[in-house]
């Protein structure tokens, strides 16, 4: 874990951001954003959503960081906020179809256009084929491909049985599998 | 054994099998070509979603700037805040208080009472005496078989009813420290219990 200021440890950090620093939590919030925002993205499929609900993630963090114990993980503590919120926010909007967003992309830094198209297409399409999975195992699937959580902790940010962790992966990746086989251009890619 | 491991693929991709039976499923894929295809199908998958570009967020930087203008102003604290108000801590101050008054009060009447039992009340401050402390039973006892006794049976009574008397003002003294002790521990646990109840502020994130 490398923070800007190699002296401050995030233990340092989280006690100095409890004790109403906000520099301290700042620090913090760089370190977490991209895999909260990514995670939030992953749910929720739309990048200004993400960031509204990384932003949304934060502030409740924020708001209740003196009931963190420094012995848990953080970056647990924020997955379980970054979850709650997307889900409420989807919740909310759940009368309204998704928006068709454009995502962009940064991937290859010199991308010609035809790579850049494929790469693209490939991006909404696996993102779209995500979106199409039920929520409870899209977030169990979240939590292990982008969160990188063990099925224990990925039982305990959701306050799940782990039994339930392994069958909500089970489906998640097999019916993944079955609707990305439905995409021409990413059969080659599943089929390999 | 096919039907018992199948499940369990996505755990092993995962690195989450562990002893007996992770070695049952190494030796299954071993042998097992519909068990060895799933796991390859599933490794893509996997592999595939984990590879999928991220949309150009807000950088990290810009976002934790635009973030720390956002944040509200919190009250500068470490420790849990608790009740803090002076009445608060009279409550165990006057309790302790209570405590040395009783036992100084003990002690004293203890020496007086050892003092007139030995006589030497009476000689120094004949106002305090106020004869030998009788217990009940002995005054009964006395008033019974008294006549019949001799003066070894009355002095063995006389040192039981001293012993008596003794135990009695012990066990009253003791009865009031417990009685304090406990109230402070009482007052302890409200005080910490208020104290965590005012920092309980985790609610449904």
């Amino acid at each position: 874990m490398v923070f800007t200021e190699t002296t401050h440890t995030e233990t340092d950090l989280i006690q100095q951001a409890q004790a109403g620093d906000t520099w301290a939590f700042g620090e913090l919030v760089r370190h977490h954003y991209s895999p909260v925002v990514n995670v939030a993205y992953r749910i929720c499929g739309e990048m200004n959503l993400a960031e509204d609900m990384a932003q949304e993630t934060f502030l409740r963090a924020w708001a209740n960081l003196n009931s963190f114990r420094i012995t848990g993980s953080l970056k647990n503590w924020l997955y379980r906020i970054a979850v709650n919120v997307t889900l409420d926010a989807l919740r909310r909007k759940s009368e309204q179809p998704m928006d068709d967003e454009v995502v962009q992309m940064i991937q290859d830094p010199t991308p010609n256009p035809e790579t850049l198209l494929v790469q693209k297409e490939r991006a909404e399409n696996l993102q779209e084929t995500l979106s199409a999975l039920p929520l409870a195992t899209r977030n169990v699937l979240v939590l292990r491909e982008f969160g990188e959580l063990s099925y224990q902790e990925i039982a305990s940010v959701l306050d799940i049985p782990i039994g339930t962790v392994m069958s909500r992966l089970n489906y998640a990746r097999t019916r993944l599998r079955d609707l990305l086989k439905e995409h021409p251009s990413m059969q080659e890619a599943v089929h390999a | 054994m096919h039907n018992q491991l199948f499940p369990l693929l996505n755990a092993y991709l995962d690195g989450e099998l562990r002893g007996t039976r992770l070695r049952d499923m190494e030796r299954h894929l071993d042998s097992c070509a519909i068990c060895q295809r799933e796991l390859d199908d599933l490794r893509r998958v996997s592999d595939l979603v984990r590879a999928a570009p991220q949309p150009a967020f807000t950088s990290a930087d810009r976002f934790a700037a635009n973030l720390t203008l956002l944040l509200p102003r919190r009250p500068q604290q470490s420790q849990p805040q608790r009740t803090t108000s002076p009445t608060w801590w009279l409550i165990p101050a006057g309790l302790i208080g209570l405590l040395f008054f009783i036992q100084t009060v003990f002690t004293l009447s203890n020496i007086v009472r050892a003092a007139d039992a030995t006589g030497l009340l009476s000689q120094v401050a004949p106002w305090l005496s106020e004869g030998q402390a009788q217990a009940t039973w002995f005054t009964a006892t006395s008033s019974l078989f008294g006549a019949q006794m001799n003066a070894n049976q009355h002095s063995t009574l006389s040192a039981l009813n001293q012993f008596t008397i003794f135990s009695a003002d012990w066990l009253q003294g003791l009865i009031w420290q417990a009685g304090l002790v406990l109230l402070c521990i009482g007052w302890f646990v409200v005080w910490n219990f208020m104290g965590e109840a005012s920092t309980r502020t985790q609610t449904n994130l």
